[in-house]
């Protein structure tokens, strides 16, 4: 009841106007083939993820000295137990990257979802309370935009020692800020609109701003960032392997698959290419994906 | 318009000003090494890096040198004999010269040691040469060496005890000598350190020994193996070690380069935590050590390069008992004594590696101990932080470690067993797992005689009582495998050195 | 414009307190660079230097220490280097510096032609073509990147050293390979910036007038691109410099990115924090420079 009557016809209004919208930006989606391209690699690779169990023909961790380094089935040698040949302890490849995806999606996710609590959340209190706590969450923002994201996340992993948590909340914390900006740029144009006023006048709730209005029209710039957020971390993952500080376990991830079978690469190039295949396609399908959906979602573009 | 101008002037000038300066071209008479990085220091007494050691012992000399037989031979001294149990007599050589022109003498090796043995200098060696107690000047020719104690490991530790100038050092400083101009009696001299990108020296054409057969050395920092490997194949680079077992079939045929390996004195192991469940009970580690399968993996994994150890005493050490047999693999006979002792349906461990290298020998030997019932979580971390933390808290968070012990190139079983076993502060990790009753008072009576029968027989004592109780799993000794350019002909040696006066040019 | 310029150089100042701030508490939370400086000796003589180096104070005091040092210029001791921190740092910015505005500047030579024809293109072979090959470079790990260009130039084709930093032919490498990270980005921004103005009015009035069409194409679209162009460039640079981390690592190259790595794993306080303070400084004068290049350029903001 409180409500009030100023709230529904704006509600209507904008709502309305969302939704032609979108279903305008999915129509210029659909209609791209590299985009659909993209997302049919997306499918299957959460598909993999999903359903690694059952789809993986062998156990990624099972070793088998006698099997190591078993060239791909098309090589000499090959043998159809392991499509894509075994790594330096007999482990199947193609079963390896298959719950890798697990694990790489895992992490890419998990990431952006930390970066999204963390940087609508500052966004939000640093334009609904802005003063003193906007001028310090910004200055935050800056400070962590100006240390060379790597480094931050090697410091960060080196000092709490490796695992899959430890990298999973290192790589959200070094990405938020992009979605602070956001939020509070939208949180700035509608108070610049009077809009809070009004509404606060009419007694709404907070709650009810966030969810009606600002995150509504910050969606889509937030969707494109955050599937472009989920291929940076799959790609900072295999870099934090790279420099030592990977995951630890013996589980797989794409990353440390190419990290740890980068120095077999002149005897057993399978070993690494293969993960990078992965990784390529996954992280190319998002950038694809993302990338019109960005173009999709700008009225400017014809 | 301008403005662009001048920003794009200035911008240039700056890019000029760093400018990489053209390397020389790859001259026949130039050897290059590559090592994964270089000390932070040149100064020999001032780290203690393996990286730092390789360079320091082809620009300084020490009194006593190992040939490629691993025999003392005579170096700065030419000879030495001991006066008491605790006191050695060594002649110098004459007439040898540092690479600024002075003369050394017996004042130079006392200072030499006095800058050690100085604590407020915080060597890093200080611990190896602690028993020292003086070193006497008799004469420009004789020094005098007094230890505290009968020390059997003298003759050992001055294999590599460098001996630095100590008018030059005492002019330019501490600081200057380790970083732009070291001088020592070695066959190459200093020319210039660009940090992190390498080392040149030249031949030192009054060095003793005469002149090397090189003119020119190179040692490169090249931080990322495969790069390493590109680069040998290239010709890059000439000399690469610590290669991977697995990249030795590749290399040995490949038309640029060869193989050479030597076994040496490093050992490896399974260090298990005896204070605490299931490894407190000596039949659950017996049952580790049986439950391994050392020989397939040494031929899989490492390509044959290893030997399987019964200990951690290294068959090349002094003391070594080879009455001692190493664990059988008997996977059945480790269910049993798994099942005596209390594990009929096996138990869960952590084991933890920072071996980078071996990662894939710890994850199969984990998989052994899997296999057994001894379920096992391995775990790598890498060196530093997290492995500080891990050494903070004594090791608690895990059930074993996996390490290896070189010795520091000493051919003596007193240079694995005291760091690894003995309960005194001070030596390596993993000293908190082991609890051996007698093993101190024997580890102690082995190092305070020079009589060395009495030593080899209280040491086989040793290894049978280690192999009994089995503080750890024993693996095995490890090789160095360099990989060289065909144009260079060296071989390894079995004390990891890279003795490169003894490198030449391969002949046409 | 003096007031903006004020308040700029405050929040330097401020963020640069922050950047400090948050190395010295990662680094001390992390460890005891104690241990790793002296792990064979007893602990006695451990805490002896704990306490020497002032490790047993209270955080607050260590850090008030800290930041009294560094306004005089101070970084301290270098814990396995024995030698002041702050020059060994400087010693190495310049290469990696180099690399970065190497990278950048290929980039840019790369994404603006590119880019430019793209547009004008739209929707044909080069367009998706570009699209595709550039995307690929951004969706391979740096390192591997590096890997594979190394095994391809270097090893196969003999045309490249594999690493090292001796002559120009050795920074084609690392270049490339840095270069891979950033263009794509750069490139989609030319190419809609150039999709906004083709259409405009101006554009076709200009035209009409039989002015040369590539002349007038470019000297609109890049106006307008300068804008985005320049503020993503300048955040670009910081990401180039944590890329050049990992590039230095596969090349070899001696730059500051490698050394703080080396530094970050023995826990050389001094070395991290210096580092890692110029690598902000640096980051945070070039987006300094970006804002008031994007004053200059944009004269809505001037006038306001």
């Amino acid at each position: 009841m409180a409500i009030g009557t100023l709230a529904p016809p704006l509600d209507a209004a904008a709502g309305a106007e969302r939704s032609a919208e979108r279903s305008r930006a999915w129509r210029k989606l659909v209609r791209n083939p590299a985009a659909l391209a993209g997302a049919f690699v997306l499918l299957v690779v959460i598909a993999a993820a999903g359903f690694a169990p059952y789809v993986a023909p062998q156990d990624p961790t099972r070793q088998s000295l006698i099997r190591r380094f078993t060239p791909p089935i098309w090589a000499e040698g090959g043998t159809a137990a392991y499509p894509l040949g075994t790594d330096q302890v007999g482990r199947d490849i193609l079963s390896r990257i298959i719950h890798g995806a697990r694990v790489s999606l895992i992490v890419g996710v998990s990431a952006v979802v930390v970066s999204l609590l963390v940087g609508v959340t500052l966004g939000l209190l640093s334009g609904f309370l802005h003063g003193r706590v906007d001028t310090a969450i910004m200055t935050v923002v800056d400070v962590t935009l100006s240390f060379p994201q790597l480094l931050l996340a090697l410091a960060f992993v080196a000092a709490l020692g490796p695992s899959l948590l430890t990298i999973i909340v290192v790589l959200g914390l070094t990405g938020w800020e992009r979605y602070t900006r956001v939020v509070r740029a939208e949180v700035l144009a509608l108070r610049e609109k009077d809009f809070i006023e009004a509404a606060r006048a009419m007694g709404a709730s907070p709650a009810r701003l966030v969810l009606r209005h600002v995150l509504p029209n910050t969606f889509s710039s937030i969707i494109v960032m955050s599937t472009l957020q989920v291929a940076q971390a799959i790609l900072q993952e295999a870099a934090l392997s790279f420099l030592g500080v990977g995951t630890g376990s013996a589980y797989p991830t794409w990353g440390n698959m190419i990290a740890l079978g980068r120095d077999f690469v002149s005897v057993a190039w399978w070993l690494p290419t293969f993960p990078g295949l992965a990784i390529l396609l996954t992280v190319l399908a998002i950038n694809l994906v993302g990338d019109r959906l960005r173009d999709a979602l700008d009225p400017r573009i014809g | 318009m301008k403005r662009w101008a001048l920003l794009a002037t200035v911008l240039s000038l700056v890019a000029l000003a760093t400018v990489p300066t053209p390397a020389r071209a790859q001259a026949k008479d130039t050897l290059t090494v590559a090592l994964v990085s270089h000390a932070p220091t040149l100064d020999p007494h001032m780290h203690f890096e393996r990286v730092g050691i390789l360079v320091n012992i082809n620009m300084f000399d020490s009194l006593i040198h190992r040939n490629t037989k691993l025999e003392f031979e005579p170096s700065l001294a030419t000879s030495w004999k001991p006066l008491s149990d605790t006191q050695w007599e060594f002649k110098l050589r004459k007439g040898v010269r540092f690479h600024n022109g002075e003369t050394m003498s017996g004042e130079d090796v006392k200072y030499s040691f006095d800058r050690v043995l100085d604590q407020t200098k915080k060597s890093p060696q200080y611990g190896n040469i602690r028993a020292i107690k003086d070193v006497r000047v008799v004469n420009p020719e004789t020094v005098h060496i007094f230890t505290d104690k009968p020390f059997p490991l003298l003759l050992e530790r001055l294999v590599f005890f460098p001996i630095v100038p100590k008018k030059h050092v005492e002019t330019v400083g501490d600081q200057a000598f380790g970083t732009t101009s070291p001088v020592g009696t070695g066959p190459w001299k200093f020319v210039e350190w660009k940090r992190d990108q390498f080392i040149r020296l030249e031949a030192f054409d009054q060095h003793w020994r005469g002149r090397p057969a090189f003119k020119h050395l190179v040692i490169r920092a090249i931080p990322e193996i495969a790069t390493q490997v590109a680069e040998i194949k290239t010709g890059g680079v000439d000399i690469i070690r610590n290669v991977s077992a697995d990249l030795v079939p590749e290399l040995k045929t490949h038309p640029q380069a060869y193989i050479s390996s030597t076994p040496i004195l490093r050992v490896h192991y399974v260090e298990l935590d005896m204070r605490s469940a299931p490894f407190d009970k000596k039949a659950v580690r017996q049952a580790a050590n049986y439950a391994i399968d050392k020989q397939t993996i040494i031929q899989k994994l490492m390509a044959g390069l290893g030997r399987q150890a019964a200990t951690t005493v290294q068959p090349m050490a002094f003391g070594f008992d080879p009455e001692v047999k190493p664990y059988a693999y008997d996977p059945k006979k480790a269910k049993e004594l798994l099942a005596q002792a209390g594990y009929p349906n096996g138990v869960d461990i952590t084991l933890h590696s920072a071996f980078i290298e071996f990662r894939p020998v710890f994850e199969a030997l984990s998989q052994m101990l899997t296999e057994v019932g001894i379920r096992t979580n391995p775990r790598m971390w890498d060196p530093g932080p997290a492995w500080n933390k891990f050494l903070q808290t004594e090791g608690k968070a895990t059930n074993g470690y996996y390490g290896s012990w070189g010795n520091y190139s000493v051919f003596d079983a007193d240079a694995v067993l005291h760091p690894l076993y003995h309960t005194e502060p001070g030596g390596w990790i993993g000293k908190w797992y082991t609890r051996i009753e007698g093993l101190d008072r024997l580890i102690d009576e082995a190092r305070s005689t020079v009589d060395q029968p009495r030593r080899k027989r209280t040491y086989s004592q040793i290894q049978q009582m280690i192999r009994e109780e089995a503080p750890a799993i024993f693996l095995w000794t490890q090789f160095d495998t360099l990989a060289i350019s065909k144009k260079v002909q060296y071989a390894a040696r079995g004390d990891e050195w890279l003795w490169l006066f003894d490198a030449k040019p391969a002949a046409r | 414009m003096l007031t903006l310029l004020a308040r700029r150089v405050v929040r330097l100042v401020v963020v640069l307190a922050g950047v400090s701030l948050v190395t010295f508490a990662i680094l001390h939370v992390s460890g005891d660079p104690v241990s790793l400086m002296m792990p064979e000796a007893p602990e006695a003589d451990r805490a002896a230097l704990r306490q020497a180096m002032g490790f047993n104070d209270p955080l607050a005091l260590q850090f008030g220490r800290f930041v009294r040092n560094i306004a005089r210029g101070d970084f301290g001791q270098s814990f396995f280097h024995r030698e002041p921190a702050l020059p060994l740092v400087l010693h190495r910015m310049p290469t990696t510096l180099l690399l970065a505005v190497l990278a950048m500047g290929l980039s840019l030579g790369v994404a603006v032609p590119v880019g430019i024809l793209s547009a004008v293109r739209r929707n044909s072979l080069f367009d998706h073509g570009a699209t595709f090959a550039v995307f690929l470079g951004t969706s391979m790990p740096v390192f591997w990147t590096g890997i594979m260009l190394i095994l391809l130039l270097a090893v196969q084709l003999r045309v490249l050293p594999v690493s090292g930093w001796e002559s120009w032919a050795a920074l084609v490498l690392p270049t490339l390979t840095l270069a891979t990270f950033s263009t794509p980005l750069l490139l989609r921004i030319v190419r809609s910036s150039m999709l906004d103005v083709i259409n405009l009015d101006y554009v076709r009035t200009a035209r009409a007038k039989g002015v040369s069409e590539w002349f007038v194409i470019c000297r609109h679209a890049l106006i307008n691109a300068a804008l985005p162009l320049v503020t993503v460039a300048g955040l670009q640079f910081g990401l180039l410099l944590g890329g050049a981390v990992i590039t230095e690592t596969v090349f070899a190259v001696p730059g500051v990115g490698r050394l703080i790595v080396g530094a970050i794993r023995q826990l050389d306080f001094p070395i991290v924090q210096a580092g890692v303070f110029l690598l902000a400084l640096i980051v945070v004068l070039v987006n300094f420079a970006v804002d008031m290049l994007y004053i200059y350029l944009n004269p809505q903001i001037r006038v306001r």
